[in-house]
C-alpha cells in the first residue's frame, strides 16, 4: 500500500451537499485546497484592521449557525442521514442541517492541525534560543529539543513500517520486530507511560502538603469543612466504618432506639454527600453551564468587544 | 524556634518520604477487611447481577495508565462479572486513543486468568467485540442515541479464527438494532466524558458507572436523580465490588449471618466462580495507611498551630 | 398534522428544554440591549479575587519576577476564550508597571488566540517590543507532559504570581501546590466542579463556579459583560424558581391517590397489577404531572420510523443476514 492508496481507504463514501468524494483526481484536489488555503490566509492577513472584526465575525457565525440550527429544528427521528431519503420537506431541511454539523467539525479539526504545527513553531524557537545564547538552563531545552526529535522520528518511521511496509501484519507479534519497533515501545511505553503515571501520582504528595497546611481550624466554616472532609475521609477506611458500625448496632440492640443508626459513619457520610454536597454541585453546575451559554451566545453574534480588540 | 512552629513550618521533603515509606509498606500485605459498601456500589452490582444471563452490554472505557491504579481495578472487576453472566459485549473509547489498547491489554489478562481456572473462554467476534477509538465524544454519543448502526457501520472485529468480519454480522449485535435493544451501558471513566454520555444517552438505555475517587462527586448527581442506576467510586468502589462478588447482597453466611446488607433489594447473588478478591483487595490496605496518615497530618499542623498560639499568647 | 415537527431533541428533553434554553437567551439579549442604553445603575458584588490581581502584579514588580498565567488544558471554546479575555486584562495592569508575563497554552488553538489578543495587548500600550516569545508558550497537548512543563517554569522563572482560570483537571493541584511551594499569590479558578476543592485547599484566592465568567464584566464594567450577567442571574431566578415550585407541587401531588401507575411508556392499572386486591394506591414519583412534564410520553412510532434508502446507498450493514 502506498500513500495514495492509504488516503483513498480513508476518504469517506457517502456524498451529500456538504461532501463529495473527488475519486480519482484526489491530488488534484489536495492541490488546488492547499492553493485556495493559502491564498485566503494572504487575503486574510491584508485585511485592514477595521474589517478585520467583520470578517471573523461572519466566519464564527457562519461555522456556529449548523448547530444551533441542529438544536432548534426537530431532528428526524433513527435517521440514518447519508443513507436515507428524507419523507417530507419538514425532515429534508433536518437532513440537510445535519449532513452540514459533521463538515464543520471536519474543518475546525483540520485548522486544529496547522494550529498545532504554529504551536510546535513557538516551543522550537523558545527553546534554540535558549540554547544559542546559551541561557541560564539552556541544557533542559536541549533534552526538550532532543526528545522531541527522537520521537519524531522514530514514531513515523514504526508507523510507516506497520502501515505500509509489513502488509501480513507480522509485527503485530513481538518476535518480528525491527529494532525501530523496539525503540518506539522504549520510547512510548517504557518511558513515555511510565513518566506520565509518575506525574499523576505526585498529586497524592500534594494533597497530603495541601491538606496539611489547608486543613486548619481558623475560623467557624474551615472547622465545619475540616468536620465534614474528616467524616468522609473516615467513611473510605472500610475496617473503621465497619467497626463503628457494630458498636452502633450494639447499642440499638441494648438501648433498643434505632434512632442511633443515624450516626453510622457511612449513613452521616450518605447524608452529608446527598444533602449537602451534591446541591450545591448541581447549584455550581447551574451556573457555570448558564455562564457558558452567555459567553457562547455573546461570542457567536459578535456582541463579545474581548478577544482580538480587548 | 520552638517544636510546635517548626512543625508548623516542617519541610514538605518530609512529609512525602513519611507518605512514600508507608504506602509502600501497605502494598506487601494485602488483608481483607470488612466493610460496608456504599449504598452507590451496592446499586451498581445489584444492577449488573440482575441483567440476564446472556445478556447485551455496551462499555466504554474512557480511562488510561495515568489512574490504572482506580480504573484497572474496576475494569478487571466490570470483565469478570460480565464473564460471571455469559455477557455479550462491546468496548469502545470516546475520550482518549490510548484507552482501547490499555482495556485490550487488561480483558487479555482476564480472559488467560479464566482460561487458566478452566472456566470457558471468552472470543473476540463471539463474546466481545473491540471497536477502538471514536473522536468527538459529544457527536458519538448523540448518534449512537439515534442511529447505533450509522455510528459503528463500516467497522470490522477480529473472528475467533484470525478472520474479520463486519460488527454487525457478529452473534453479539446481530439482534441490536437501536440502543434500546442494549440491556445495558456501563461507562468506565476518569474524567467527564460520563456527562456527556448522560445527556445523550440515559433516557434510552440504563446507564451505571465506574469512576475515579476525584470524578466521582461531579456524578453523585446524577446517580441521586436516578440518570446513573449504580455507581462504584473510586479506590473503595474497587474494594466494595470486590466484597460483594464474594458476599453478595442479603446472601446468608454459613453462620447464618449476612454479610451485606441492604434493605433496597432482595437477595443479590454471589459470584461462586473464577477470581472474585483482587486488585481492591490488594491496595484497600494502603489507602486505609494513606488516609491515616493524612488525618494525621491534618490534626498534628492544627496541635501545632495552638500549641504555638498559645504560647504566643502567654509571652504577650 | 405536525408529525415532521416531533424530533428527536423534542422527545428527548420534551420541548420544555427547548422553550427554557431560549428564554435564557431572550432574557441575556434583552439585558444586553437595556445595559447598552444605560448600565449605571447595575451592581456587581465584591469578588475578592479580582480585587487580588493588583495586589498580586504590584508584589511581582517589587520582586522583579514574571507573572504566570494559565487558561487550562481545554480546547478553544468559550471557556479558554474567557480565560484569555482576563488575562488580557492582568497584561493590561502588568505591562504598565513593565512586569513581564508568561501565558503558558496547553492547547495550540488556545495558543494562537493568546498570542493574538495578548500582543495586541501590548501594542495598544506602545510596548510591542516588550512582547517576546517567551511571553505566550506553547507547552503540550499532553495532560501531564502539559503540568511538568508549566511546573518547570513556575520552578525556575520563580514567578511571584499565578493565575490559574480554565478548565483544569487532575494537573489543578500540581500547579496550585508547586506555586506554593515557591511563595507565589495564587489566584484560581476551574469550571470544573471537582477540581475547585483542590484549589481552594491550596491557592490565596478561588473563583468558584459562575464567578468565572463574570469576571470579565467585573474588570472591565463593559455594558454588554454587564448586561449579560444581569441575564444570568435572571436565568438563575428561573431555574431556583422552577426547583422550588417543582418540590412543592411534586410533595403535594405525591399526597394524591391514582388508580394507574406509569411503567415506562404505557399506564398499568392498579388493580391489574394487585389481581384486584387495590383499586387506587398513593401516587409513586412517577405518576405525577411534575414528573411527566420533564418525562413526556415518546410512543412506539415516534421512535421507530422505516425509510427508504437512497438507490446509490450500500447495504446497511448486517441487514443481510
Amino acid at each position: 500500500m502506498n500513500l495514495m492508496q492509504y488516503m483513498l481507504a480513508q476518504q469517506a463514501i457517502e456524498e451529500t451537499f456538504w461532501r463529495k468524494a473527488p475519486g480519482q483526481g484526489l491530488i488534484l484536489w489536495v492541490v488546488i485546497g492547499l492553493a485556495l488555503g493559502t491564498g485566503l490566509c494572504f487575503l486574510l492577513s491584508t485585511v485592514p484592521t477595521n474589517l478585520r472584526k467583520k470578517v471573523i465575525f461572519t466566519f464564527t457565525f457562519l461555522a456556529g449557525l449548523p448547530y444551533v440550527l441542529a438544536f432548534l429544528w426537530p431532528r428526524p427521528i433513527s435517521a440514518d442521514f447519508t443513507n436515507d431519503v428524507p419523507r417530507n420537506t419538514g425532515e429534508q431541511i433536518g437532513f440537510f442541517i445535519n449532513q452540514a454539523v459533521e463538515p464543520v467539525g471536519t474543518l475546525t479539526n483540520i485548522l486544529g492541525g496547522f494550529l498545532l504545527g504554529v504551536g510546535i513553531f513557538s516551543l522550537v524557537r523558545v527553546h534554540s534560543i535558549r540554547i544559542k545564547r546559551k541561557q541560564e538552563n539552556w541544557g533542559y531545552s536541549l533534552v526538550l529539543l532532543s526528545s522531541f526529535a527522537i520521537m519524531t522520528v522514530v514514531g513515523f518511521w514504526d508507523w510507516r513500517l506497520r502501515a505500509f511496509v509489513d502488509q501480513t501484519g507480522a509485527l503485530n507479534v513481538r518476535d518480528n520486530w525491527q529494532p525501530v519497533n523496539y525503540a518506539q515501545d522504549l520510547l512510548f511505553e517504557g518511558i513515555y507511560q511510565q513518566m506520565d503515571s509518575a506525574m499523576f501520582s505526585m498529586i497524592a504528595f500534594f494533597i497530603l502538603s495541601a491538606a496539611y497546611r489547608a486543613f486548619r481550624i481558623r475560623s467557624v466554616e474551615a472547622t465545619v469543612m475540616m468536620a465534614s472532609a474528616l467524616i468522609l475521609m473516615l467513611n473510605l477506611m472500610g475496617a473503621l466504618t465497619y467497626a463503628w458500625g457494630e458498636g452502633i448496632n450494639n447499642l440499638v440492640v441494648q438501648t433498643g432506639n434505632p434512632f442511633l443508626m443515624n450516626f453510622k459513619l457511612n449513613v452521616f457520610a450518605d447524608w452529608l454527600r446527598s444533602t449537602m454536597q451534591i446541591p450545591a454541585i448541581r447549584a455550581i453546575d447551574f451556573g457555570v453551564g448558564l455562564g457558558a451559554l452567555a459567553m457562547g451566545l455573546r461570542l457567536w453574534l459578535g456582541l463579545e468587544k474581548g478577544g482580538v480588540t480587548a | 524556634m520552638t517544636i510546635w512552629e517548626k512543625m508548623q513550618k516542617v519541610d514538605r521533603r518530609i512529609l512525602y518520604a513519611i507518605l512514600v515509606v508507608c504506602v509502600c509498606v501497605g502494598l506487601f500485605f494485602p488483608t481483607t477487611i470488612p466493610t460496608d459498601p456504599d449504598p452507590s456500589s451496592k446499586s451498581f452490582y445489584a444492577e449488573v447481577m440482575k441483567l440476564e444471563k446472556g445478556s447485551t452490554v455496551i462499555i466504554q472505557t474512557d480511562w488510561t495508565n495515568s489512574t490504572r491504579g482506580e480504573s484497572m481495578g474496576h475494569f478487571e472487576n466490570l470483565m469478570r462479572l460480565m464473564m460471571h453472566g455469559d455477557h455479550k459485549f462491546v468496548f469502545y473509547s470516546a475520550a482518549d486513543p490510548a484507552a482501547p489498547q490499555v482495556a485490550r491489554t487488561v480483558l487479555a489478562r482476564i480472559v488467560a486468568e479464566r482460561k487458566g481456572q478452566g472456566l470457558r473462554e471468552y472470543k473476540v467476534g463471539e463474546d466481545y467485540i473491540d471497536l477502538g477509538f471514536f473522536p468527538n465524544a459529544e457527536a458519538t454519543n448523540t448518534t449512537m442515541g439515534s442511529n447505533l448502526r450509522s455510528v459503528w457501520a463500516n467497522r470490522k472485529s477480529k473472528t475467533p479464527t484470525g478472520g474479520e468480519v463486519d460488527v454487525w454480522q457478529t452473534p453479539v449485535l446481530k439482534d441490536v438494532k437501536n440502543i434500546g435493544d442494549v440491556d445495558m451501558m456501563i461507562v468506565v471513566t476518569a474524567s467527564a466524558s460520563i456527562d456527556v454520555a448522560i445527556q445523550r444517552l440515559a433516557q434510552k438505555v440504563p446507564i451505571t458507572a465506574m469512576v475515579t475517587g476525584v470524578t466521582g462527586p461531579g456524578v453523585l448527581p446524577f446517580y441521586q436523580s436516578g440518570q446513573v442506576k449504580g455507581l462504584a467510586i473510586g479506590l473503595k468502589g474497587v474494594y466494595d465490588v470486590e466484597y460483594m462478588m464474594v458476599n453478595g447482597i442479603n446472601d446468608v453466611e454459613v453462620e447464618g449471618k449476612k454479610v451485606v446488607e441492604w434493605d433496597k433489594v432482595g437477595k443479590v447473588d454471589r459470584v461462586n466462580e473464577g477470581t472474585t478478591f483482587s486488585r481492591g483487595r490488594a491496595y484497600y490496605g494502603t489507602l486505609h495507611v494513606a488516609l491515616v496518615l493524612l488525618i494525621l497530618a491534618v490534626v498534628m499542623g492544627n496541635v501545632a498551630m495552638f500549641a504555638s498560639r498559645r504560647r504566643k499568647g502567654d509571652a504577650v | 398534522m405536525f408529525n415532521w415537527l416531533q424530533g428527536e431533541q423534542y422527545l428527548d428533553t420534551a420541548p420544555v428544554g427547548i422553550f427554557v434554553t431560549l428564554l435564557v437567551v431572550v432574557f441575556i439579549l434583552v439585558n444586553i440591549s437595556r445595559a447598552k442604553k444605560g448600565s449605571e445603575g447595575l451592581f456587581i458584588r465584591r469578588i475578592s479575587g479580582l480585587n487580588a490581581i493588583d495586589d498580586a502584579i504590584g508584589r511581582a514588580t517589587e520582586m522583579g519576577r514574571p507573572v504566570l498565567m494559565v487558561p487550562g488544558i481545554g480546547a478553544l471554546d468559550a471557556i479558554s476564550v474567557q480565560a484569555v479575555n482576563i488575562f488580557a486584562q492582568v497584561t493590561k495592569s502588568a505591562a504598565q508597571f513593565s512586569t513581564p508575563v508568561r501565558l503558558c497554552c496547553g492547547n495550540a488553538a488556545v495558543y494562537a488566540f493568546a498570542q493574538e489578543v495578548i500582543r495586541d495587548v501590548y501594542s495598544q500600550q506602545g510596548m510591542g517590543d516588550r512582547f517576546t516569545p517567551e511571553t505566550v508558550q506553547y507547552i503540550s497537548e499532553q495532560q501531564f507532559a502539559f503540568a511538568a512543563g508549566v511546573s518547570g517554569i513556575i520552578h525556575r522563572e520563580k514567578v511571584a504570581a499565578t493565575f490559574l482560570l480554565g478548565a483544569f483537571y487532575a494537573e489543578s493541584l500540581i500547579f496550585a501546590e508547586t506555586s506554593n511551594a515557591i511563595g507565589a499569590i495564587q489566584v484560581a479558578g476551574s469550571t470544573q466542579v471537582t477540581q475547585t476543592p483542590f484549589f481552594i485547599a491550596a491557592c490565596d484566592y478561588v473563583l468558584i463556579g459562575d464567578e468565572f465568567y463574570a469576571a470579565s464584566a467585573y474588570l472591565t464594567r463593559e455594558p454588554v459583560l454587564v448586561g449579560s450577567l444581569v441575564g444570568q442571574d435572571w436565568a438563575k431566578i428561573l431555574v431556583a424558581s422552577t426547583v422550588l415550585f417543582g418540590t412543592v407541587f411534586q410533595s403535594v401531588e405525591l399526597t394524591g391517590m391514582t388508580t394507574e401507575h406509569r411503567a415506562g411508556n404505557a399506564m398499568v392499572s392498579v388493580a391489574e397489577s394487585s389481581n384486584g386486591e387495590r383499586t387506587e394506591e398513593r401516587k409513586k414519583k412517577t405518576d405525577t404531572m411534575t414528573n411527566r412534564l420533564f418525562n413526556p410520553f415518546i410512543p412506539e412510532e415516534l421512535t421507530k420510523i422505516e425509510r427508504e434508502k437512497k438507490e446509490t446507498a450500500p447495504a446497511t450493514e448486517g441487514e443481510g443476514e
